[in-house]
């Protein structure tokens, strides 16, 4: 994985598509006469997996709260259009539809962004999803800063909010190449899943293995020796391991893994590696309260002694509609502002 | 279900089929699967025996919606006794009509419902709001599978019926959703949406029974927000609305037949109740959180002794 996967540069002839959940406002479109592929061409690596998924199974049903197109469902929409309910812009009634059926025999998949998947029905997903552990996935797009429609839309406590309840499964893949088992992975968790999805902003380059998924497993991706590990999770995996290479440049040994999963989360990874590295950094499209970070703070707090902490995130603060790359870098999230802060946070350790 | 098992911590084990006493007083027939499509004589002493139960249920620890309970007793005798299809032995049975308590709180009338019925046995009343137990205040579903959902939380209980009504639909399967509506829980939003969502997939197998007794926790309804008109509002959401008096069961089993009749709508029966309704002390006093003393409660009990004329 490359940084220009996640940071396309905007081209000058290209026009914003009227459509915000892919990357941001990187989905562009080429202007009329120009012959770049359309973003139609981007694979809907969710939606395929999902319509793939209740082709096989029967019992799967999906709930979108009008934004068929931005979460992908539009596929399942047409295909198979007798198990697909268009909810309206009524969260609250969809999440509580979702567990009526759950209850009833079937699998619910409930789409529409991450804010709108958690903030406002919270009630209902505890409720009528995570106390009963109905078999319902609650489906949410536009994760933390990616997006330019601001603080509305930009879900920076969804993790820390599925977290906090029993019985929720928190899944957030490393990027496209990942989607397709964390969609297989939560069909076959039975029970309730937050599932936190980014859409592809472009088609992965050809030969891009597939990354496997395994629920409460921490995924080591770069498991060199040294002294610093970076835990990110969603698309700051790809800033993780941008990060770690300039750092590798600098001569620091740095390794990198995926925290797919944010609950249940892999506590023991995290202690044997704290007794192991000198810091650990967590990165997170997500504030650094709650999610993430917390998860790997309360695991080494826990178990005592070892590495120190840097958490990296949004910092307690709402952000603003604006590019994506504006607010990766606002908020200190870029791959170079990552390698700044780890060499800071070791440089303060030396101090101590 | 084991009568011990009300003390349980978890929920309790669905595949224990141990005899279930029958209730006392109650008639055998009343236990049977089925819809047992009981006559009005019959259901006038289901209600008057519910609300025996209610006054006793609350007088023993003090804690319950007593005015609630007595005020729904023919909701609950024309819903459980007359309209669904149920089987106590197998709570699970897939084809069952659903039957949702979205008035949690009204748990009292609720278990003494599902007692006489022989969802739970008898014994297990005793239960009822101790520490510990699973017949609790607000219903949830730690009591066991005889719970179709927890909805202590107002406004949640359409919504997951409509999901369910959806679900019959799309097994092919025939088996309705009835829920038990409050008044109060108009004003959450969610019914709206769920309202809406309802009408515009033209479920015909749900039916909301709105137990309509004007009170909420800070008093009369009408002091907090105005609900009038309700019929006109869900008739506006594309649902078939019908105005009874909620202790009239022969009024209620002929709005259950209409709900029935209806394929190509859900229907709301708006079900006019007294809160208290039967105990001439209590008789449209609207307190949400009444207390019932001992001597009032012995004084109920006298006068729902005798059956009704």
């Amino acid at each position: 994985m490359r940084d220009a996967t996640l940071f396309p540069s905007v081209q000058a002839d290209a026009v914003v598509v009227d459509d915000f959940t892919q990357g941001g406002a990187h989905a562009v479109a080429p202007a009329a006469g120009a012959s770049a592929a359309s973003p139609a061409a981007v694979p809907r690596y969710y939606g395929e997996t999902l319509l793939a998924l209740a082709r096989e199974r029967g019992h799967i049903v999906a709930l979108s709260a009008d934004l068929s197109s931005s979460t992908e469902t539009d596929l399942f929409r047409d295909a198979l259009p007798e198990r697909f309910i268009n909810a309206g812009i009524a969260e609250a009634n969809m999440v509580g539809v979702a567990g009526g059926l759950a209850r009833s025999g079937m699998q619910a998949w409930v789409h529409t962004f991450c804010v709108f998947a958690t903030r406002r029905p919270y009630d209902q997903v505890a409720m009528q999803v995570a106390y009963p552990k109905a078999d319902v996935k609650i489906v949410g797009f536009l994760p933390g800063l990616a997006t330019i429609l601001g603080v509305s839309h930009q879900a920076i406590d969804d993790v820390a909010l599925m977290r906090a309840l029993p019985n929720m499964t928190v899944i957030e893949p490393a990027g496209p190449a990942q989607v397709p088992a964390a969609v297989r992975a939560a069909a076959d968790h039975k029970g309730p899943v937050y599932l936190r999805l980014l859409r592809a902003s472009q088609a992965l380059p050809a030969g891009t293995p597939w990354m496997p998924v395994r629920i409460g497993e921490i995924q080591p991706l770069e498991a060199a020796e040294g002294e610093v590990l970076l835990i990110a999770s969603g698309l700051m995996v790809e800033v993780a391991l941008a990060a770690a290479a300039r750092l590798r440049a600098q001569g620091l040994g740095v390794a990198v893994a995926n925290a797919h999963t944010l609950k249940p989360f892999d506590d023991d990874f995290v202690r044997a590696q704290a007794r192991q590295r000198r810091l650990i950094v967590t990165l997170e499209n997500h504030s650094v309260i709650g999610g993430l970070g917390s998860a790997v703070a309360e695991a080494m707090a826990e178990a005592g002694g070892g590495a120190r902490l840097l958490r990296l995130g949004v910092r307690d603060r709402f952000a603003q509609g604006a590019s994506m790359p504006w607010l990766f870098e606002r908020h200190g999230l870029t791959p170079p502002a990552v390698a700044e802060a780890v060499g800071r946070a070791l440089a303060a350790g030396d101090a101590r | 279900m084991s009568a011990g098992s009300v003390l349980a911590e978890g929920v309790p084990d669905a595949g224990d089929a141990a005899p279930r006493p029958v209730a006392t007083g109650a008639d055998p027939r009343w236990q049977a699967a089925g819809r047992l499509a009981l006559p009005t004589s019959e259901l006038r002493e289901v209600a008057r025996m519910l609300r025996r139960q209610v006054v006793q249920l609350v007088r023993r620890h003090g804690q319950g919606y007593v005015q609630q309970g007595l005020g729904a007793a023919e909701l609950f005798a024309s819903l459980y006794f007359h309209e669904a299809t149920i089987d106590p032995a197998d709570p699970r049975w897939s084809r069952r009509d659903r039957c949702i308590l979205s008035t949690a709180h009204n748990s009292a009338l609720f278990h003494a419902a599902l007692a006489l019925r022989g969802m739970i046995p008898e014994a297990d009343l005793a239960g009822y709001v101790v520490d510990g137990s699973a017949l609790e205040i607000n219903v949830s579903e730690r009591l066991g599978p005889v719970v179709e959902g927890t909805f202590g939380s107002l406004g949640q209980g359409v919504s997951a019926a409509a999901g369910m009504a959806l679900a019959s639909r799309l097994s092919g399967e025939d088996w309705r959703v009835n829920v038990i509506l409050g008044d109060g829980e108009l004003e959450e939003g969610q019914v709206w949406e769920a309202a809406m969502f309802a009408g515009s997939q033209k479920l015909g197998n749900l039916c909301v029974i709105l137990d309509l007794n004007w009170m909420q926790v800070e008093g009369h309804t009408d002091q907090v927000l105005k609900l009038a008109p309700i019929a006109d509002k869900w008739r506006a959401f594309g649902w078939q609305a019908i105005e009874v008096d909620g202790h009239d069961l022969d009024a209620l089993v002929a709005a259950f037949g209409l709900a029935r009749a209806n394929r190509a709508q859900p229907t709301i029966l708006i079900a006019t109740t007294v809160p208290g309704k039967g105990v001439r002390a209590l008789e449209g006093v609207i307190s949400h959180n009444a207390k019932l003393p001992a001597d009032l409660a012995d004084a109920a009990l006298a006068e729902l002794e005798a059956p009704h004329a």
